[in-house]
């Protein structure tokens, strides 16, 4: 799944390290969210869409739905 | 273990590990020690040597208190991939195994090796499951 994390934290200057700090996650596992690699559950989705303001389908892009 | 942070869920697990592993050494000497100068027979010569296993039970279940406390679901998500990789690689191991000893007669593998073979291929596949998310 592609998302558009990397943008919405550069936007507010954050460091990977900063988002998974409010989080509360490690930095491993922003990066790994981040790349593509690993698919957040929907309540990290959901704290996600809550600390950058955005629903989630904004961050989020469904590949298959893309075709 | 994988959380380059130590999380408080990994120091609790790190802490209960470290504490069965010291019962598991008083718990083995107190049953080699009793069952060789006490003579023990019957039903107490059997719990005497149980009694080093039930440390071990004790890590397992620390590792499924750790999956339950783990708030971050990346690094659970790390533990149960290592966690697999434990379990099949012992899997194949044992069974290729019995099936050599069935057949062309190797050395019996005593069950007693099954538990650090177990954690053996826990230690193989972590860097395997570290480096796939790299």
């Amino acid at each position: 799944m592609k998302n558009r994390l990397k943008v919405l934290r550069a936007e507010r200057d954050w460091s990977q390290g900063d988002l998974a700090q409010r989080l509360e996650v490690s930095r491993q596992s922003v990066n790994a969210v981040e790349t593509g690699k690993f698919d957040p559950s929907l309540p990290l989705a959901f704290k996600l869409a809550r600390l950058f303001e955005r629903p989630i389908e904004e961050i989020f892009t469904d590949e298959e739905e893309r075709g | 273990m994988f959380c380059s942070i130590k999380s408080p869920a990994v120091r609790r697990l790190t802490n209960r590990v470290l504490g069965t592993m010291v019962l598991n050494i008083l718990f083995a000497v107190i049953a080699a020690l009793a069952i060789r100068f006490a003579h023990l027979r019957g039903i107490a010569g059997y719990l005497v040597a149980v009694l080093p296993a039930l440390p071990i039970v004790g890590v397992i279940v620390a590792f499924g208190v750790f999956l339950e406390e783990e708030k971050d679901e990346f690094q659970r998500n790390l533990m149960v991939q290592a966690l697999l990789g434990g379990i099949g690689g012992t899997l194949v191991a044992t069974t290729v195994w019995g099936n050599l000893e069935a057949f062309v007669h190797v050395p019996h593998l005593q069950s007693i090796w099954i538990y650090p073979i177990f954690w053996l291929f826990v230690g193989l596949s972590t860097p395997v499951v570290l480096w796939r998310y790299r």
